[in-house]
């Protein structure tokens, strides 16, 4: 299998070296080596039909701060839709205003008949419905398993594995910055604002935490898995949205005396599509603590299913690239590709 | 209205169905019957059974039915399912703001009852107030739902529900 990386940032470096490590795997698995012949940034690309080693482009980036030699001249999609290749990993930054540049790719990708795995929550939170017309009516695969939750599966879970159940709704922590904020403040008593200096300081949050904070980022993913698991056709506009901005020490002290905790939690059912701070109690799973990410899922057959994962990271990402990248190998091989 | 009730059943035939059958022709929900064989009190003995009916009219007519057909009733104790009210709100919140609160919700049909812990002082921009009780209908938690949302977004608090 040939593939391109879009976007050679924390994610795109992650997948590249995770590829290199995996070779073996595919080899004896699907009988073929998965290879890199492409890779591009926002400035430069890199480009051999005969395979690119992952080492020297994360070196590469390591040392210059790019990945190619050759600079992007504008020409990324004609690239993508006349180069020779099989599938495009786009891991571009999202960007929830227009999901440029990703939404470009990933369209050029699918309809020139490539797969496509994402890590970029910008395309799939505004323009979800769209993207999966344009993967099945050119007969390829769009997967995304890394763009909610990192290496917690919960797509591919839910949509595999749990195919044969109706689930009635999914309510989880899908962003670790507020968590972490919301678990300094309730254990150290700390202010909202000193708890998110101290997680800017070990690299939790971002320097402008407002994608985070103020709940974009989990109302994205909130919205990709009412899409991906639900059926429903929203976009992230369509999510109530609140976010941790306001929660005082008072609160978190309050909320503390009924023997409960803060946490930002995100909830589809029938009625709501919501991302807000909620009281849960002491001992729920949803009281997690840390930067984990956790769903539960309430199904009919199973009932309730947890599942827990580190929510970012990148070989915890390039972890759910992966398995996108196994699926699409396997249903290749089941179709005799 | 979930029940619980000690019977004093006679002992010959046909008794326990006897006492039994006014409960489901009233639509009421058996949960649970329990026969203390070796509890017999003057030749009775005690069965105690739980069940769930619709209201207390229905309960009546199932007392009724059993004073007729001379089943001792020994102990009675009867229950509603509650559902508890959690909010929290976070803003500038004056006290006759929560003095309304409180009064608009003590006026709410089928709230049990409510308790309001407050934090700050009344001019602070952060001052914290949690709502909690109990509420015997779960169609009034929407009821609830809807009253704290409006009010927050029109007094731009930060509302924090329970997790259902």
């Amino acid at each position: 299998m040939k593939v391109v990386i879009a976007g050679f940032g924390t994610v795109g470096q992650g997948i590249a070296e995770v590829i290199g490590m995996r070779q073996e795997l595919f080899s004896k698995s699907f009988g073929q080596q998965v290879k890199i012949v492409g890779a591009f940034d926002s400035s430069t690309i890199v480009k051999n039909a005969r395979g690119l080693d992952p080492v020297e482009l994360v070196r590469r980036k390591a040392s210059t701060g790019t990945v190619g030699t050759r600079k992007v001249d504008g020409g990324v999609k004609e690239l993508i839709e006349e180069y020779d290749f099989d599938t495009l990993i786009e891991t571009t930054p999202t960007n929830i205003l227009d999901a440029e540049p990703g939404y470009t790719h990933i369209m050029a990708a699918l309809g020139s008949g490539k797969n496509v795995i994402t890590s970029n929550k910008g395309p799939l939170a505004l323009r979800f419905r769209e993207l999966s017309k344009a993967a099945a009516r050119n007969k390829v695969q769009l997967r995304y398993e890394a763009s909610v939750g990192g290496a917690m599966p919960v797509i591919n879970l839910s949509r595999e594995l749990l195919r044969g159940e109706e689930i009635f709704s999914l309510r989880g922590i899908l962003n670790g910055t507020c968590n972490f904020i919301l678990n300094r403040m309730k254990d150290e008593g700390l202010p909202f604002e000193q708890a998110l200096r101290e997680a800017q300081e070990m690299g939790i949050a971002e320097r402008d935490p407002s994608y985070d904070i103020d709940g974009v980022d989990s109302a994205c993913k909130l919205a990709i898995l009412a899409n991906a698991i639900f059926g429903k056709d929203v976009t992230y506009n369509d999510v109530i949205r609140t976010g941790i901005r306001n929660i005082t020490e008072d609160a978190i002290a309050l909320a503390g005396e009924q023997n409960k905790v803060i946490r930002l939690i995100g909830e589809i059912n029938k009625d709501r599509l919501e991302v807000s701070p909620r009281m849960v109690p002491n001992g729920h799973p949803l009281a997690i603590g840390g930067t984990l990410n956790i769903v539960q899922l309430l199904t009919d057959l199973a009932g309730e299913v947890t599942v827990v994962g580190r929510g970012a990271g990148r070989m915890e990402t390039a972890s759910a690239i992966l398995s996108d990248l196994l699926a699409i190998l396997s249903e290749d091989r089941a179709k005799g590709r | 209205m979930k029940v619980n009730v000690d019977l004093r059943l006679k002992d010959i035939p046909g008794q326990l169905v006897g006492a039994l059958e006014p409960i489901s022709a009233n639509d009421g929900n058996i949960r649970g019957v329990v026969h203390h064989h070796d509890d017999r009190v003057g030749g009775r003995i005690a069965v105690n059974v739980t069940f769930e009916v619709r209201s207390e009219h229905a309960l009546n007519k199932i007392l009724e039915v059993w004073r007729k057909r001379e089943v001792d009733v020994a102990k009675i104790d009867s229950f509603f399912e509650t559902f508890p009210i959690q909010y929290l709100i976070v803003g500038s919140i004056p006290t006759k703001e929560l003095e309304s609160i409180t009064k608009a919700l003590e006026s709410m049909e089928n709230v049990a009852f409510i308790e309001v812990r407050y934090t700050g002082s009344a001019n602070s921009s952060s001052r914290a107030a949690l709502v909690t009780g109990k509420a015997s209908k779960k169609e009034t938690i929407a009821s609830l739902d809807q009253f704290f949302k409006q009010r927050s977004e029109k007094h731009d608090y930060i509302l924090i529900r329970g997790l259902d």
